[in-house]
């Protein structure tokens, strides 16, 4: 069972306008959430980036500031294998590494504008033709 | 058949719609074990974890389905909400809750099921005859040891051998196929487990991996289930598999098509059931 946090916010935008710099001052920028992180190695940054230049791009981008480019390849990667919480010896403080670096994601893609969006308008309508293509129209009515 | 008492809402999310079947088996499980279920899930139910692009579009998603889900509890006592998908759960957890005050606690189908698997384990009476390797993330293990739960409900098939693959990087295969090569790595990995362990069948726990898997079917003699059907095998079921039967060259009924829509059936659904697979 996961228990659910207290909301803190009114929204999800707000709350991760208010986790963001929570959780960039708590990390230290050590780097060893990106030295855990196995999708580093498939964007060739192991042992070619600096892991504490890497992880204070986090910092920058929470910030709304430009992050290096290793950063961006690093975050544009994040396929929440969750590895980095464990590894962050600032966990026991609050830092959760797995939604800060899905923060900074974010800031890459909506604030500093270093990650293109990735849109797909089609998702949706796929996603509902494959439910016509299965369900009765009960199941239609009664899940969607 | 005797419907339970404990009223939950089972919350399949999006994509799982690819998988009917699995919703189905998934509904039919937790009932087996004495639940109430009211299925949810499609845009509708939306959690936003795919908009980061969008987020004050995603914030509002969240916040539609976490009132569905208090409206839920408060009126229907479902007061648990049981997920299927990692990207929902985690997304739950970490962001719908803290930016909404939610009337409902979560937990994952794997550990309602390993919960109360000795109500489980009558029912499951007919042997299944497969070596089966798990295809395993990383992911979601912070949330849920789901690895282990699933494991644990199929370690009590009676004749199936489990052999336990390696464990991929990310919660799900679709969170590898947006880095190149990331996930045709993952599945030669599968694949070259399941040879070297002797196993005509590969097991994925989620609907995005079933979905990448699909398309192999077969490839060395290895067949692709999902563990709710290997499960359902376990009670007797001889569960069907639409999307993993169009993948490998098949095609959905014409009725089915006409109803859904021919001309978005062409331009939407044909090009991912005719993609080649990941490796």
């Amino acid at each position: 069972m996961t228990k659910l946090q207290a909301a803190r916010a009114e929204t999800t935008e707000a709350y991760l306008a208010l986790a963001g710099p929570e959780l960039a001052a708590l990390c230290t920028a050590c780097g060893a959430c990106f030295g855990a992180c196995p999708m580093v190695d498939h964007i060739g940054l192991r042992g070619g980036a600096d892991p504490k230049a890497v992880t204070d791009g986090l910092r920058r981008l929470v910030r709304g500031d430009a992050a290096p480019k290793e950063t961006i390849a690093w975050v544009g990667a994040c396929a929440k294998s969750g590895l980095c919480v464990a590894a962050c010896p600032q966990r026991d403080a609050g830092l959760d590494a797995m939604l800060l670096v899905r923060i900074a994601k974010q800031a890459a893609l909506n604030a500093t504008r270093q990650l293109p969006a990735k849109q797909d308008p089609t998702a949706f309508p796929r996603i509902k033709i494959f439910a016509r293509l299965q369900l009765s129209d009960e199941e239609l009515e009664k899940w969607m | 058949m005797d419907v339970g008492t404990e009223r939950i809402t089972f919350w399949f999310g999006c994509n799982m719609l690819r998988h009917a079947e699995m919703i189905r088996l998934s509904i039919m499980l937790l009932e087996r074990v004495g639940y109430n279920v009211a299925a949810a899930g499609g845009p509708a139910y939306c959690c936003g974890t795919a908009h980061d692009h969008q987020p004050h579009g995603a914030s509002n998603m969240a916040a539609r389905t976490v009132a569905r889900f208090n409206d839920a509890a408060d009126n229907e006592g479902r007061g648990k909400v049981v997920t299927w998908c990692p990207s929902c759960h985690m997304h739950m957890s970490d962001i719908m809750a803290p930016g909404n005050a939610a009337a409902f606690e979560i937990a994952h189908i794997t550990e309602l099921l390993a919960d109360r698997a000795e109500r489980l384990a009558p029912l499951l009476q007919t042997e299944v005859k497969r070596r089966v390797l798990l295809h395993r993330h990383a992911g979601l293990a912070t949330h849920v040891a789901v690895n282990d739960r699933v494991s644990g409900l199929l370690a009590r098939i009676p004749g199936l051998q489990l052999v336990p693959g390696p464990v991929h990087p990310g919660h799900m295969c679709s969170a590898l196929a947006a880095v190149p090569g990331a996930l045709s790595k993952a599945t030669r990995e599968t694949w070259a487990a399941a040879g070297a362990g002797s196993c005509d069948t590969v097991c994925t726990i989620f609907h995005s991996c079933h979905r990448e898997l699909a398309a192999l079917e077969g490839k060395d003699g290895v067949r692709v289930r999902n563990w709710v059907h290997l499960v359902a095998e376990g009670m007797g079921i001889e569960a069907s598999d639409a999307y993993l039967g169009w993948r490998t060259g098949g095609a959905p009924d014409i009725a089915a098509i006409e109803r859904a829509d021919e001309a978005r059936y062409r331009a939407l659904v044909e090009p991912e059931l005719r993609k080649p697979s990941p490796s």
